[in-house]
């Protein structure tokens, strides 16, 4: 029952990303929609990835959303006007996207398990997890984060340098 | 489940209060809004310009290198909360630090070198 | 679930909340008296006893002023900035805790409203929401001087969320747990004989790296460039008026309470008395409601202890410049808070061999 209730507030605070006019309406209902999926992996006993996705999720990309939209002015609202072949396709696709999801989940969902805290999701067994058997992708992470650091220095050089 | 509950209950009492808050000025204040008062202010002189800031790199680089070390630092953490308790069977954790934190220094130190962050 | 449950946990969740919110006109007084004690004049004395009644003051002042809202900004950003802020900063004392059970009505309750197994990471998490309330405040106030001093307190509370992290990865790798009630209960007792055994003696580093952020966090001088008063007005409040810049204020001052408390619960023992353990404190008592209330009082004075370091810190010192700001966290507290994980990490696995 409380899962069900986190679930639609999910789903619509989603809705809301897509459908506000306004991009910092937008940005909000993102860090409403962060905070519904954040409760369903409460619920679901995952207690640290829950917390780790309001602290990386709603609390850094989301702020950098809104750092971007303020330097730059966003403010005015899109104009939303669509083409009418284009609306059937894009329609056509979401649907055939939808129908393909429902018949997949409904074959390997049964009912939802809400389970407690010493479940296979919880703090430690991750941990353990995360350095035993996924040690070297845990190492390929950093590597990958140092090349996007080099690739941001190189996209935002400071012009003065060129000059040099 | 148990332990949620406060918590809810604290989530729903924090936005009554928010609510009350804005109950409270909106019922007791006075309402004689003057167009002088409403304009923005600009420390008494008459405000001019639009009200947008010149595109500063500098800002938006902190907000993408905070992204980027709040991932690694999210890594440290379960990190820590195994690392005293695996020292019992060898130095395999401490030797992934090392590694890890070696790439994150390597990653730091290019940041502060190259003055990315226009911190001189 | 029954009733009395339903009626434990309300207990719980408003009893703390109202606690910790009226830390808020304490410190509008102390900071007041203390200032003016500090610049050699009488403060706060016509209202009430020793000026005793200036919060009660304040707060009507506050309610019954006018709340313009200017022309052409964004109304309900305007309105919803400040509550942006107060809520997060009311959601993050959940996983503080303040003392250990009480015996009511016949249950044991813990006196800390929600024992998550990762309190630490649920109080990063939502401290790091806090940068919205600033963001939005700025910007739906359409004054280019407001949305600089939001850019700027935003880029300085995000600059210094990563030093808090690091600073508290050392406190959970010393303890070994994320649980804030486990982390107290571990430092009872002596250490090495003379010594209260308090995280402090475990981590002096990464004691020193979380007082400084947390001064930052909460933008408190000597880092409150984003909100001077000589330069940029009142930063991102400037277009506040009333009840909405008194909540922004009230943010703060709770944030800053929250930060003292986990301070005092990661680095100074928490509820626990230097020295004795509680099991001695029961037999001396013989009460667990009567050791309960010594914790509480315990756990006040140290959080008060660091809300006085607070205020005598920011009339003591000058405030630094945006840049140097900056600086002193990814140049300065970032690398030292690895190398404090690094040292910890090494001492552990020396002594860990050798035993």
């Amino acid at each position: 029952m409380v899962f069900a209730i986190f679930s639609v507030f999910t789903l619509l605070t989603a809705a809301g990303v897509i459908l506000s006019r306004n991009v910092i309406y937008s940005a909000l209902n993102l860090v409403l929609c962060f905070f519904g999926l954040a409760t369903l992996y409460l619920l679901w006993g995952a207690t640290f990835i829950s917390m780790i996705q309001i602290l990386i999720y709603a609390g850094a990309i989301v702020v950098l959303f809104v750092f971007v939209v303020m330097l730059l002015n966003f403010e005015k609202p899109i104009d939303q006007s669509v083409k009418l072949p284009l609306m059937l396709l894009s329609g056509a696709g979401a649907w055939g996207l939808a129908f393909l999801l429902l018949r997949v989940l409904s074959k390997s969902v049964g009912e939802i398990p809400i389970l407690e805290s010493n479940s296979g999701a919880s703090v430690r067994t991750v941990s353990k997890l995360l350095f035993s058997q996924y040690v070297w992708p845990f190492e390929v992470l950093t590597i990958f984060l140092l090349a996007l650091i080099v690739g941001i220095y190189v996209l935002a050089k400071p012009e003065g340098e060129e000059k040099k | 489940m148990e332990t949620l509950l406060p918590l809810a209950i604290l989530l729903i009492v924090s936005l009554l209060l928010c609510v009350g808050i804005l109950a409270v000025t909106q019922i007791l204040g006075p309402k004689r809004p003057v167009p002088m008062q409403l304009s923005t202010y600009e420390c008494g002189v008459k405000p001019e310009g639009g009200s947008h800031v010149p595109f500063k790199s500098s800002f938006y680089l902190v907000a993408v290198l905070f992204l980027l070390f709040d991932v690694e630092a999210a890594f440290f953490l379960p990190w820590a909360l195994v690392y005293k308790n695996s020292l019992a069977e060898g130095p395999a954790l401490f030797w992934a630090l090392i590694v890890y934190l070696g790439l994150m220094a390597i990653g730091l130190f290019y940041i502060l070198r190259k003055n990315i962050l226009r911190l001189n | 679930m029954n009733g009395l449950d339903f009626l434990i946990a309300a207990l719980k969740a408003i009893v703390i909340l109202v606690a910790v919110i009226q830390v808020v006109p304490v410190m509008i007084y102390v900071e007041r008296k203390v200032a003016a004690l500090i610049q050699d004049r009488p403060g706060p004395n016509r209202v009430g006893p020793f000026g005793l009644f200036q919060p009660v003051a304040d707060a009507l002042k506050f309610l019954l002023k006018e709340d313009p809202i200017p022309h052409y900004t964004n109304r309900l950003l305007y309105t919803l900035a400040p509550f942006l802020s107060l809520l997060p900063a009311c959601l993050v004392i959940a996983a503080l805790p303040i003392a250990d059970k009480a015996i009511l009505f016949g249950r044991e309750v813990t006196i800390q409203i929600a024992e998550l197994d990762v309190s630490l990471i649920y109080i990063l998490a939502i401290g790091s929401l806090g940068v919205y309330g600033i963001l939005f405040g700025g910007w739906a106030s359409n004054n280019k001087y407001s949305l600089i001093g939001s850019l700027r307190s935003a880029s300085q509370m995000v600059s210094y969320e990563l030093p808090l992290g690091l600073a508290a990865v050392g406190a959970v790798m010393v303890f070994g747990t994320f649980s804030l009630r486990e982390m107290v209960l571990q430092q009872e007792g002596t250490l090495l004989g003379f010594l209260p055994n308090w995280g402090i003696f475990y981590q002096p580093v990464g004691f020193l790296i979380f007082l400084i952020s947390s001064f930052a966090e909460t933008n408190r001088l000597p880092f409150d460039l984003p909100e001077t008063e000589a330069e940029l007005v009142a930063g991102f409040h400037t277009e506040y008026g009333s009840m909405k810049f008194a909540t922004f204020f009230m943010a703060e001052y709770m944030n800053l309470a929250t930060m003292a408390g986990l301070m005092t619960v990661m680095y100074f023992g928490g509820w626990h008395l230097p020295w004795i353990t509680d099991a001695a404190l029961l037999e001396l008592l013989g009460s667990q409601n009567l050791l309960c209330l010594v914790q509480v009082l315990t756990y006040i004075v140290k959080v008060s202890c660091f809300m006085f370091l607070y205020v005598l810190i920011r009339w003591t010192l000058p405030r630094f410049r945006f840049d140097q700001l900056l600086s002193l966290s990814w140049g300065s507290l970032i690398p030292l808070g690895l190398l404090n994980i690094i040292v910890s990490a090494t001492l552990m696995y020396l002594i860990g061999v050798k035993q």
